[in-house]
């Protein structure tokens, strides 16, 4: 259950460590609740220092605090329904950043994510994590 | 598919049901109820908690050691499928199933045994303690009931091995 003001917990490498949920995106059923494999707007609250060194090379740490992002929700404290009936919750609320093109801003993910995301489009996030429950 | 184990009280978690806590380093705990997941959430210790199968294994209460439990296990290699097999292990469960109850009434047999004699030996001792520190003299059991003289009345012994009480048993004929 994410909404507004709802910090989460980012688990890429994009440079962002927590942000905070301005909106969710609309679809059909979330109600204005957003769960995992909902894309949501955010606002990063926190995120890793640039060195200067840093910002001049390739892989230069891609946003900094303030920044308003997409994002997609990967885990969640609130219990989800799997299709099966069963429920699985986790630890924290995580998210993953994305550009304007729901592709990820990051390389790569640090964490376990939810075996959901599969079921609702996100393969590549699924691909990614070292750990898919 | 397969049928996992509650993390707090062992029993079985069928397809569908119950609840899985996922913690940040991917430890899955599944819970059989709502019971077991609160009973997670309060920090209990399963070992301690009374009614799990944890507790009940670790107080000796139940049997741990034995070939029976070794079938059910957790086996993380894939067996090709083999209809036979399957034919064979059906078969094979209902026997284990049979002799395991069989093993576990003994074992009940023998725990209640220890423990009535156990129970015995307390009473006595507790008894003995009353007895010796204090002033009051306990009364001697006295049976309320005077005893009567029963009186007896002779009974007739009938036995079957005489027929008739001596008359035959055979119809009459003119």
């Amino acid at each position: 259950m994410i909404g507004l003001k709802s910090t989460l917990n980012v688990i890429d490498n994009s440079g962002a460590l927590i942000v905070e949920c301005v909106n969710v995106l609309k679809n059909k059923v979330n109600n204005g609740w957003g769960s995992v494999g909902d894309e949501i707007v955010v606002v990063v609250q926190k995120a890793r220092p640039v060195s200067a060194a840093a910002q001049a090379s390739v892989n230069a740490v891609k946003v900094r605090q303030g920044d308003v992002r997409r994002a997609v929700i990967v885990r969640t404290r609130k219990p989800v329904r799997r299709p099966d009936g069963s429920y699985i919750r986790f630890d924290d609320n995580a998210a993953v950043l994305l550009n304007n093109k729901r592709e990820m801003l990051g390389t790569r993910i640090g964490g376990i994510v939810s075996a959901d995301l599969r079921l609702k489009g996100w393969g590549k996030i699924v691909s990614l994590a070292p750990r898919v429950v | 598919m397969r049928i996992e184990k509650c993390y707090f009280c062992s029993t079985n978690v069928y397809p569908g049901h119950g609840t899985a806590f996922v913690r940040n380093d991917a430890k899955v705990f599944r819970f059989c109820t709502s019971k077991c997941h609160k009973n997670f959430k309060m920090k209990r210790n399963p070992r301690k908690v009374r009614w799990t199968k944890a507790f009940r294994k670790a107080a000796g209460k139940e049997m741990t050691i034995d070939s029976t439990i070794e079938f059910e296990k957790r086996r993380n290699v894939p067996v090709r499928y083999d209809r036979e097999l399957v034919q064979t292990t059906i078969k094979a469960m209902k026997r284990v199933g049979e002799i395991k109850a069989r093993r576990e009434r003994v074992f009940f047999k023998h725990r209640m045994a220890a423990s009535r004699e156990k129970q015995k030996a307390h009473r006595k001792k507790a008894l003995e303690a009353v007895k010796s520190k204090s002033s009051v003299k306990l009364l001697e059991p006295v049976s309320t009931t005077t005893e009567k003289e029963k009186i007896k009345v002779p009974v007739k012994a009938k036995s079957a091995l005489i027929q008739g009480e001596g008359r035959s048993m055979g119809m009459e004929i003119d």
